[in-house]
């Protein structure tokens, strides 16, 4: 201990230490620096982040005009593009979308994901189990790119197809509903594998119990078997919504971006804060570009809020005294 | 009907391994039989026999026959879930669910179709009653099961297979994890409990058999050695293999 907050005493202790002590200390601040070195580049990206994102509401941008803080949270239009030389730019809608399109997301992917998880860990013979869970792990180890051509090659293909069938002109697919297909399938896997880990682990004893008070087994299952692993599904939920929140590359492939908003139909095109931040960022300069830190600022605060409720919830959840 | 359980010619392998031989026995109604023995002598196997959890372990298989009010409960097609409903079963290890008090009781009636909530009430604090429990939770019935102690988790697993009105209760261990006192009570309940419900206990205690239990059955290698009323085995054993074993020569 002495080694480390005192270094210039740290030499004449350790000389008198023997050999042990003197590679335990070692190690110790080898932990230590890894530790500080890890930690302090987040704080140093958060801390760029920050500085660049700021510039839009502090300076003139160079004679467009300093960008309203209230107008930038809550206003309905993003008028971008060089050619536009505004300062109206807003991310309200686009938090209202990039929420959306992550809980209907969710709201697909947990279902089919706990269920697989359920069949792969309890109901599956042994053998197709195992191919199951390496089929999930190598999807889940997909470079998201991948998705994304899946999503403009063949959910398009497919959005603009059904669209047409309701009569609805879609932007060649562009839709609500193709980011929310393509995030879904991308949330599958992780939701799946943490689910069906979680599952496995819930003790052979309470599934025995259910079984031996003439419970089915597919009422011990879902009564018993789902209850005792909500903790871990609600783990599977909240990584699966910090994926579908922060995937940008997937859906900007798919999205359309929409410039006003929010949309809510699900032909519409769409925004999210992350297709929006990607979109036109290596040909811009000036507030166009400084603008799309401060929406970086703005997608760290909403995935942070995300999960501190979801952790609250889960907390909540995971106790049975407030059934 | 004298006998509520008739085991005749019962032969147990698990793959290769026979873990029961030849195993006749007939179970008397309203009393505690105790089974006894080393471990590994197959008294927890032939336990789960009677209310047919073997069958979830793929590799075991199963000769002879098992009456259960006078109908073979290893006949083709027999309601196994109704076997399970009216021959319940309290583990070696206290093994209540994840829920509160109130819904780890009312889990077996739930299973069975009942919704109407006073009902549900009614059954649960009677089985709590029955279990000796409820004197201690009537507060905190919406606590989770887990914040119990584990004499009174026990106990809770005892009042959950009550809520399902069984006729025959087996008990595997069910104070192995216990403390001395709260070994004492689950006893007590158990005296108490035989007046309504059959009961048949594995007990690696011979003096808890010897206190709690009417008739004992010595197994010894998965054979039957002796079956005898319990004052009988522990004062004059018929065979000598089961004199070795009370008087603490092995096992």
């Amino acid at each position: 201990m002495n080694s480390i907050k005192h270094k210039g005493d740290s030499i004449i202790l350790t000389q008198k230490k023997n050999k042990k002590e003197i590679i335990d200390s070692v190690v110790r601040l080898l932990f230590l620096i890894t530790t500080i070195l890890s930690a302090s580049f987040i704080i140093l990206i958060i801390i760029f982040i920050s500085i660049k994102g700021i510039v839009p509401f502090v300076t003139d941008n160079n004679g467009i005009g300093r960008v309203d803080i209230i107008t930038f949270l809550t206003g309905r239009v993003w008028l971008t593009g060089t050619a536009f030389q505004s300062n109206l730019y807003s991310v309200g809608f686009i938090i209202i979308n990039t929420l959306y399109i992550a809980f209907l997301a969710l709201m697909i992917s947990m279902p089919i994901g706990v269920l697989t998880a359920l069949f792969i860990a309890k109901v599956a013979p042994k053998k197709i189990a195992e191919f199951l869970r390496t089929v999930v792990e190598l999807l889940a180890s997909i470079p998201s790119i991948v998705y994304g051509l899946f999503g403009s090659g063949v959910i398009l293909v497919f959005v603009y197809n059904l669209a047409e069938a309701f009569n609805i002109q879609s932007k060649g697919g562009n839709s609500v509903m193709a980011t929310v297909l393509v995030l879904a399938l991308m949330t599958l896997p992780t939701i799946t594998a943490i689910s069906e880990v979680s599952i496995r682990s819930v003790g052979k004893d309470i599934e025995l119990g259910s079984l031996a008070l003439g419970a089915t087994k597919t009422q011990t299952n879902f009564k018993v078997i789902l209850t005792s692993a909500k903790s871990g599904i609600f783990a599977s939920a909240i990584l699966g919504i910090g994926r579908a929140l922060g995937e940008a590359t997937a859906v900007s492939l798919v999205a359309g971006n929409a410039k006003s908003g929010p949309s809510l139909g699900i032909f519409d095109i769409t925004s999210t804060l992350t297709s929006t931040m990607l979109e036109g960022l290596k040909e811009t300069t000036g507030i166009d570009y400084d603008i799309r830190f401060s929406v970086g600022i703005i997608l760290m605060i909403v995935i942070l809020i995300t999960n501190l409720i979801l952790n609250f919830i889960k907390r909540k959840v995971g106790n049975v005294d407030v059934k | 009907m004298k006998n509520i359980l008739k085991i005749m010619n019962l032969n147990l392998y698990y793959d290769e391994f026979q873990a029961l031989k030849d195993i006749n026995i007939d179970i008397e109604n309203n009393k505690v039989t105790a089974l006894i023995g080393p471990s590994g002598c197959g008294k927890s196997t032939f336990l789960k026999c009677l209310n047919r959890m073997n069958d979830l372990i793929e590799i075991c298989s199963i000769f002879g026959e098992i009456e259960y009010k006078e109908e073979n409960i290893y006949k083709p097609n027999y309601d196994v879930i109704n076997l399970r409903t009216k021959v319940g079963m309290v583990f070696q290890k206290p093994n209540p669910f994840p829920m509160s008090i109130f819904d780890n009781v009312a889990y077996g009636p739930r299973c069975q179709g009942i919704k109407e909530k006073k009902r549900l009430e009614e059954i649960v604090i009677s089985s709590l009653k029955s279990a000796a429990l409820y004197e201690e939770v009537k507060d905190r019935m919406k606590k989770s099961a887990l914040s119990l102690s584990g004499g009174q988790q026990q106990r809770l697993c005892i009042a959950r297979a009550i809520a399902m009105e069984p006729e025959v209760i087996l008990m595997d261990e069910p104070t192995s994890s216990l403390d001395p006192i709260a070994t004492l009570r689950i006893e007590e309940l158990i005296n108490e409990l035989k007046k309504k419900y059959t009961i048949i206990i594995v007990t690696h205690s011979m003096q808890q058999a010897a206190r709690i239990s009417d008739n004992t059955a010595f197994f010894l290698m998965g054979e039957l050695i002796e079956f005898n009323k319990t004052d009988k085995i522990f004062t004059t054993p018929l065979q000598q293999k089961t004199e070795d074993y009370i008087t603490g020569r092995f096992g």
